[in-house]
């Protein structure tokens, strides 16, 4: 799994390509949990994801838990439908925004 | 000849894209499509990192047993451990469409298979899921 982490005006664009599983998400929740610290709001670009298991969505539900509590906003775009159907599994579509656009997660605050 | 698969892997979660790229060939070469293929291998993917979480407490020196065989209607998974026993009260004990973010894996192993059971054996604990292939005609 790769990240990498970009600027975009305020907000702070978290880009992962690979596979979110068991043995990578905590790459992952480390990487988001400091980037959040760094900007008023993270956008996470999930296109380039090949697979994302439980532990990946539990990862990204502690980061949407935590942004709240900073008062802070996380945004997820790009989701491909092997991602929309590990979301659908887990039954967290609603709980998250999702955009399918980096311009529609962007101008969503 | 029906189809298939068995091997022995450690406890370790870089073998899991090992374990998913044998399973979603195996359930496309048995008829599944492309969305019932990824399912159920995220579904023996998460019976997996289960044992390597709560059987073995990520202990990378345990070894799993992973068995697939083509049954007469579709496919019979069997994975063998020698760790710590499953907490039945904690399977599932997660409500759904919560925010809370553990213990999702057992729901999706529960929702894309058919049966799922877990049993302590003298060979250690044995988790048996099964998935029908509902033929089109």
């Amino acid at each position: 799994m790769k990240i990498s982490i970009r600027d975009a005006g305020t907000v702070k664009i978290v880009e992962i390509e690979g596979d979110v599983d068991l043995g990578t998400s905590p790459d992952l929740r480390s990487a988001l949990f400091e980037t959040l610290l760094e900007a008023p709001k993270l956008a996470l670009n999930l296109a380039a994801i090949r697979y994302i298991d439980s532990s990946g969505i539990a990862t990204l539900l502690e980061v949407l838990q935590d942004s709240q509590r900073r008062n802070k906003e996380f945004v997820l775009f790009g989701l491909s439908p092997a991602v929309q159907q590990v979301f659908h599994l887990t039954h967290v579509v609603r709980i998250f925004q999702v955009f399918q656009t980096e311009e529609e997660a962007l101008g969503s605050a | 000849m029906s189809l298939q698969l068995k091997f022995v892997m450690p406890s370790d979660p870089r073998y899991l894209p090992v374990v998913r790229g044998a399973i979603g060939p195996l359930a496309a070469a048995m008829g599944w499509d492309e969305s019932d293929c990824r399912a159920i291998t995220l579904a023996l993917d998460e019976a997996v990192a289960n044992i390597i979480r709560h059987a073995y407490h990520n202990r990378a020196d345990g070894l799993i047993e992973l068995e697939c065989r083509e049954s007469a209607d579709g496919l019979e998974v069997t994975l063998l451990d020698n760790g710590e026993a499953p907490d039945r009260t904690r399977v599932c004990a997660r409500a759904i469409a919560c925010d809370q973010p553990g213990g999702l894996g057992t729901h999706i192993i529960k929702d894309v298979m058919d049966t799922v059971s877990y049993q302590a054996t003298p060979a250690g604990n044995r988790f048996v899921a099964t998935k029908r292939l509902r033929k089109t005609i």
